[in-house]
């Protein structure tokens, strides 16, 4: 009998799973090594570890980095591309930029295909999309049968202004076809028909080398759960904060390139929606790196564009997550000018920070939070011990450098570590115009709950969330989506010139196109929904602004009045009387999910915690190390409310309650701490 | 150990330090988002935040090199023109290189930042507008000897007072300029930018107070020049020269203009002289003091990639310029054109003297900075509007200690500033561009080779009234080799090439009339090589020339290695081990004779057909007139004289 869905995030170091049980609300949640080599393999050990039956199994949400691990180390198929004479260049020239401005000897990444393997093609669209000249028969044919002497599995076709035309594309793609049955072609127009070559090759380029690779790793797992006796569909997380069905990821592969990162995202948002607040931001630490996330009005903050490797960007709307250098590993060090500084580098897990005693010397977070007696010596129920003398050596070290105390040092460190996680969450909350006083902040990975609330503190964020499983909590976005689509096309009309109607036709058309890719996924109309969006900017301006429309729109105006109020809101200016340019008209196409029903708890009021021990802990307003209640999380049940200075463990985490700080346990058994109490 | 002196605590200091340097990435993204211009939306822009003096407390992480160095000198004019005149709610406009600025261009905004009625900062944006008057579209006229026909000069100039908008004052300045309304929204934009610098900044002096905030400013200049000067100390002292030139001065009789700069080293600070310098020249070539400055700065600032910028950096450097010259010209001479002409030098002469004093460091020459405007009506079916074209492009870096160049890559000028995507300027102008692309052969060879060049050509569609105009420069001072790598390719400019009336432009022209038809195609050159080109790896001449960056001709002739193609389409080739060690002997053997050679010699085999363009620069180091093929004696003369010592000196 089918009652249970599970969800699988798998990352570079563990493969985390989420299960919940549809009858009884139980959810089981379960951590093993990751299998880099054949990354099916963990999941299919994870399953037999948490005993899940998978003829149980109703549903199967998976979030991988596959794509991205494949775009990293480069093993990549045999991949050619076929561009318009005179520009098969363009995914090496790019845009010609360097990340470090100023470092000549750090290089972007070379293309994904060497330039041996991209072929040129005589044919031309101009910018109306009229044909210039049509493909060169002879020639194509000429270059498929090179291409496939040569091996290659995969194949890009980019061609000139394709956005507006994709007739010459097309007909590259049946030669290929032809001459090379087997290989995964795609064309740049059918993947994203928008303006600028670069941008536009390079996600088609990325698609092409990806197609392959994930194609192949989601027919083995599918195979292999088919095997376990999974009947239903395995669900992918893709970049956009959806899902796509297994079959459907193949021809988007480049979606899926950032499958792991949007998961916590989605989560963030999932758990701040449970606990009533409709904006909040996510802060998901682990070891080695932040990253950072903002929901507004229940709406995840998207990107038009990312990017796995500078210069490479690949087009498609994604989650905006930041992530900087700032982990439980970060090293503190002193740089040629004195100053004290915090990451990006890393102890990593080996050698680790000084306390694992694995050969790592410099001070860590991890350190500062062990001297100051906030993280335990013992971890993980036991399976693991941090050596505290070594971290205060290495602090120790230091300190000597500012005539500090050691315990100053290991605040000065911490204190370093929240002021730059709160730069990023700045960057991704202030400097878009919104005031992180009307935000929620929720707190996961391992390291996240342990700094939450001094990061809420200085950007005076009311309130701080630490989900129930702080841990595995991105495995738990994975169960928490939508299958998601999105489609785009350029449209390039003044304001004043503009007609409804022939908006409209547009729009109806992509809405045609998007409803038939979820019913061909098997999405009932019912759970059906396409939102309109229109992208704009003042004639003359450079960027555009993405805005919700209402279907039908019912005036032009209306749709121009949204974008005026969403330019005041974001940069303090608008201009009402200018006119505007609609560059976009995009479509998002989602197909609802069925979400799990988490259980509510009982809660009894006033429900008294009990401390399992009492701790020396440095709390600076307390005035140094006081003796604080160190409580099990498992022994906190809903209702529960204290005030801090307290310490709360569980399995995969460490909250730090400051002095002041009110606790409350809500029904679903997330930690509420209100900051300002 | 470096002694540790503040009046603040580590934290404080750290968390204000990059509390500042978001505050001017928030003002940067501000402009992104905002700007009109598209130049600036190629990132050709810069924000900073300056003290009370003027000096620079920090500038945006992404800025353009171009603009270093510069921004505190903006201040400095309006805090010297105003003086005790700035109140609460001005804003000031600034746009003049002679005491200040870049060039005309270069437009910037500025805004004192009020605390109780005090003076506590002043926030900045400098922005490249897309045109500012002057008789050509985008303000970039090679042939103007003053800057009146260049463009408007804005010196120091209230726009808002008191909060109050100057609309009259605004609409006199951009009624001067082409596209008005779109220049109102940039500087609209500019100044909602200083807006986000003001509230970031005070919103930290509210947390921390006036004084912590403004003694972090001051340390943050202080942590810079401390650091910089241990870094300079860490070396040995002394004085070295360096050279580079200009084409020419174009009303005079042919010559290469020199860029001399001395360098000393003496203690934990560094003398730069730039004395002996050509004086200034008749073209808008020339560069004034601050764009000299800058080029000084942003050079020396690749050797210390991790330093941030501030005025604490300049503090550790001392700069001599000579009175009326070509670097520092005075006004009225011409100077828009300083990017490619006197900027890219002194750039590449201060890189090169770095490159031997930090040879894990070390650079060739990269390819120079270029400007392609084609501007006119636009008679396209449908369109009845002025049109600009306004063209950069990628190109080569040079060689490095360990590793070549960078193949097609932003002007060492500003790695930020990104090219435009092809199908955006097809939409907008009657070109239709024939191919983009990294050119063969384009890089300077050595044993670790320049980076490749770029072609790009294009062609004209329906149009009237239509001018076409090239702001560049290296056609003759071609990217140099260093340590005995051998030059690029020269720069300029072909019309119609291939056609009965094609015409060879050069790097310099303005006001060339085009009409529906003509095409046009240009190289960006290489960067020169790094070390013998006979030392090279046969097998990455092997991966170069599948690759098509090098030609199997110029493998054997810059390389000396013989490749066999068995099988183009598969991409079988081999080396001839055998033919190679011959051929590289062979060269090795007469090299320094031909790097000698009667030039007008040379340029009989180059008429017979015994030898090509390519080995006219690299094998005889001689230098023509590229339409005419007529040798430029001095020209040559000068060439080869640096190239004896740049490259012939360290061939075995």
């Amino acid at each position: 009998m089918a009652k249970f869905r599970t969800a699988v995030d798998t990352g570079g170091t563990f493969t985390d799973i989420f299960v919940f049980n549809e009858e009884t609300g139980q959810v089981h949640i379960q951590k093993v090594p990751s299998t880099p080599d054949n990354p099916s393999r963990a999941i299919e050990n994870a399953m037999e570890t948490a005993k899940v039956n998978m003829s149980d199994v109703n549903l199967f949400s998976h979030g991988t980095t596959v794509g991205t691990n494949a775009l990293i180390t480069r093993d990549l198929p045999p991949t050619g591309m076929v561009c318009s004479k005179g520009f098969r260049d363009v995914i090496e020239i790019r845009r010609s930029t360097k990340q470090d401005l100023w470092d000549h000897y750090k290089d972007v990444p070379p293309p994904y295909v060497q330039r041996r393997h991209r072929l040129e093609v005589e044919e031309r669209i101009d910018y109306a999309g009229k044909i210039v000249a049509p493909v060169n028969e002879q020639e194509a044919r000429q270059v498929a049968q090179t291409l496939k002497k040569r091996g290659m599995k995969a194949i890009a076709v980019c061609f000139m202004n394709a956005y507006m035309n994709g007739i010459n594309e097309q007909r590259m793609k049946e030669i290929l076809q032809e001459e090379i049955p087997h290989a995964y072609v795609c064309t740049s127009n059918e993947l994203l028909p928008e303006i600028f070559e670069h941008e536009r090759f390079s996600t088609c380029l990325t698609n092409a080398v990806l197609g392959p690779v994930v194609g192949e790793y989601l027919d083995d797992l599918t195979g292999r759960l088919k095997g376990m006796g999974y009947k239903g569909d395995v669900l992918v997380l893709h970049s956009g904060g959806g899902v796509l069905k297994a079959e459907t990821v193949a021809k988007y592969a480049s979606r899926v390139a950032s499958s792991g990162i949007a998961a916590g995202a989605i989560a963030m948002n999932q758990t701040a929606q449970l606990c009533g607040f409709e904006n909040a931001m996510g802060l998901d630490m682990g070891g080695t790196s932040c990253d950072v996330s903002l929901t507004y009005n229940g709406e995840l903050r998207m990107n038009k564009e990312w990017e796995v490797e500078f210069g490479y960007p690949i087009m498609y709307p994604s989650i905006e997550v930041i992530t900087i250098g700032a982990g439980g590993g970060s090293i503190a060090w002193v740089d040629q000018g004195g100053s004290l500084r915090n990451g990006p580098q890393s102890a990593q897990a080996v050698p680790g920070p000084a306390c694992y005693q694995k050969g790592g010397e410099a001070p860590t977070n991890t350190d500062a939070n062990l001297v100051l007696g906030r993280l335990n010596t013992v971890l993980l129920d036991g399976r693991m011990e941090l050596n505290k003398e070594a971290s205060e050596k290495a602090i120790k070290k230091l300190a000597s450098r500012f005539d500090m105390t050691t315990i100053d040092a290991a605040y000065s460190i911490l204190q370093l570590a929240n002021a730059n996680m709160c730069d990023a969450l700045r960057l991704i909350s202030v400097t878009k115009g919104y005031d992180p006083r009307d935000f929620a902040l929720v707190a996961f990975g391992g390291a996240g709950p342990l700094h939450a609330a001094y990061v809420a503190r200085e950007l005076e964020i009311p309130k701080v969330i630490v989900p129930r499983y702080p841990g595995v909590h991105a495995a738990m976005g994975c169960l928490l989506v939508d299958v998601r689509h999105d489609l785009t096309r350029t449209y390039l009309v003044n304001s004043n010139e503009a007609k409804l109607d022939d908006i409209e036709t547009v729009f109806e058309e992509l809405e045609v196109e998007a409803r038939e890719m979820l019913e061909k996924e098997g999405v009932p109309e019912e759970n059906i929904k396409l939102v309109r969006n229109m992208d704009l900017r003042y004639i003359g301006q450079w960027r555009n602004l993405t805005v919700d429309v209402p279907k039908p729109i019912e005036t032009l105006d209306h749709a121009l009045k949204i974008f005026h109020t969403e330019h005041e809101r974001q940069f303090s200016w608008s201009n009402p009387d200018q006119v505007v340019e609609i560059y976009g008209l995009r479509i998002t196409a989602i197909g609802r999910v069925p979400k799990p029903a988490f259980k509510k708890n009982e809660t009894t009021a006033n429900t008294q915690a009990v401390a399992k021990e009492t701790r020396r802990v440095y709390f600076e307003r307390a005035g140094g190390f006081v003796d604080t209640p160190v409580y099990k999380r498992t022994d906190l049940p809903s209702g529960t409310t204290f005030t801090g200075p307290a310490i709360i463990e569980q399995l995969d985490t460490t909250t730090v309650v400051p002095s002041a700080v009110k606790v409350t346990v809500d029904e679903y058994l997330n930690i509420i701490m209100d900051i300002n109490a | 150990m470096t002694q540790i002196e503040s009046k603040l605590d580590p934290v404080t200091f750290e968390v204000l330090k990059n509390a500042f340097g978001n505050l001017v990435d928030q003002m940067s993204e501000q402009i992104l988002r905002t700007c009109y211009s598209f130049v600036i939306y190629c990132r050709d822009f810069s924000s900073a935040l300056c003290d009370v003096n003027g000096d620079t407390i920090m500038q945006g992480s992404q800025d353009i090199a171009v603009h270093v160095g510069t921004l505190h000198l903006t201040a400095k004019a309006i805090i010297d023109t105003f003086k005790d005149d700035i109140h609460e709610g001005d804003v000031f406009i600034f746009n003049d290189p002679y005491v200040g600025g870049t060039h005309f261009c270069d437009v910037r905004i500025v805004r004192p930042v009020f605390w109780k009625g005090e003076i506590v900062a002043f926030t900045l944006t400098n922005g490249h507008w897309a045109d500012v008057g002057g008789t050509v579209p985008g303000s970039f006229d090679i042939s103007a000897k003053d800057h009146f026909g260049e463009g408007l000069r804005i010196t120091p100039t209230r726009i808002w007072s008191k909060g109050r908008y100057l609309g009259d004052v605004a609409n006199c300045l951009v009624a001067n300029m082409r596209g008005a309304e779109d220049r109102l929204g940039d500087l609209r934009a500019q100044a909602e930018a200083t807006m986000v610098g003001q509230r970031e900044f005070l919103r930290l002096v509210e947390k921390y107070g006036k004084d912590t905030v403004m003694s972090a400013a001051r340390e943050c200049q202080d942590y810079v020049e401390r650091i910089t000067r241990s870094r300079i100390a860490e070396l040995d002292d002394g004085t070295w020269n360096a050279v580079d030139f200009i084409d020419q001065d174009p009303g005079q009789p042919e010559s290469l203009i020199p860029i001399r700069v001395k360098m000393t080293i003496k203690g934990d600070k560094v003398f730069y002289d730039l004395e002996g310098s050509h004086g200034y020249i008749g073209c808008f070539l020339n560069s004034a003091y601050p764009a000299t400055l800058s080029a000084l700065v942003a050079g020396t600032k690749a050797f210390f990639p991790d330093i941030p910028l501030n005025a604490g950096f300049f503090k550790a450097f001392d700069i001599k310029v000579p009175e009326n010259s070509v670097v520092n010209a005075p006004w009225p001479v011409a100077v828009t054109g300083f990017c490619s002409g006197v900027y890219e030098k002194v750039q590449a002469a201060v890189i090169d003297l770095w490159s031997n004093r930090m040879p894990e460091r070390a650079m060739g020459c990269a390819f120079n900075l270029e400007y392609l405007l084609i501007g006119g009506w636009d008679r396209r079916p449908g369109f009845d509007s002025f049109f600009m074209w306004y063209d950069w492009m990628a190109g080569g870096h040079g060689g490095r200690a360990h590793k070549d160049g960078c193949n097609a890559t932003a002007a060492v000028f500003g790695l930020g500033l990104s090219i435009q995507p092809c199908e955006g300027q097809e939409r907008l102008s009657p070109v239709l561009t024939s191919e983009h692309a990294i050119m063969i052969d384009s890089a300077g060879p050595g044993k670790h080779r320049g980076g490749c060049g770029v072609v790009k050509g294009g062609t004209v569609l329906a149009c009237d009234q239509s001018v076409m105009s090239y702001c560049c420069d290296r056609a003759r001072s071609i990217p140099s080799g260093i340590w005995g790598g051998l030059p690029s390719i020269p720069q300029g400019l072909w019309k119609n090439k291939g056609k009965e009336d094609e015409a060879y432009l050069g790097a310099i022209f303005s006001g060339v009339p085009v009409q529906q038809g003509d095409t046009f195609i240009r190289p960006s050159a290489g960067g020169g090589g790094l070390g013998d080109p006979l030392a090279r790896n046969t097998n990455k001449v092997l991966e170069d020339v599948i690759d098509e960056y090098v030609s199997v001709k110029r493998a054997k002739k810059d390389y000396g290695v013989v490749i066999n193609v068995i099988d183009q389409e598969m991409l079988v080739y081999e080396v001839d081990l055998a033919a190679t060690e011959k051929q590289r002997a062979h060269i090795r053997e007469n090299r320094i004779r031909w790097m000698r050679e009667d030039p007008e010699q040379v340029r009989d085999k180059l008429l017979a057909g015994e030898i090509d363009d390519l080995d006219v620069i690299r094998r005889h180091g001689v230098i023509m007139d590229w339409s005419t093929r007529e040798v430029l004696p001095e020209t040559t003369r000068q060439f080869r004289e640096m190239m004896e010592k740049r490259t012939v000196a360290f061939w075995d």
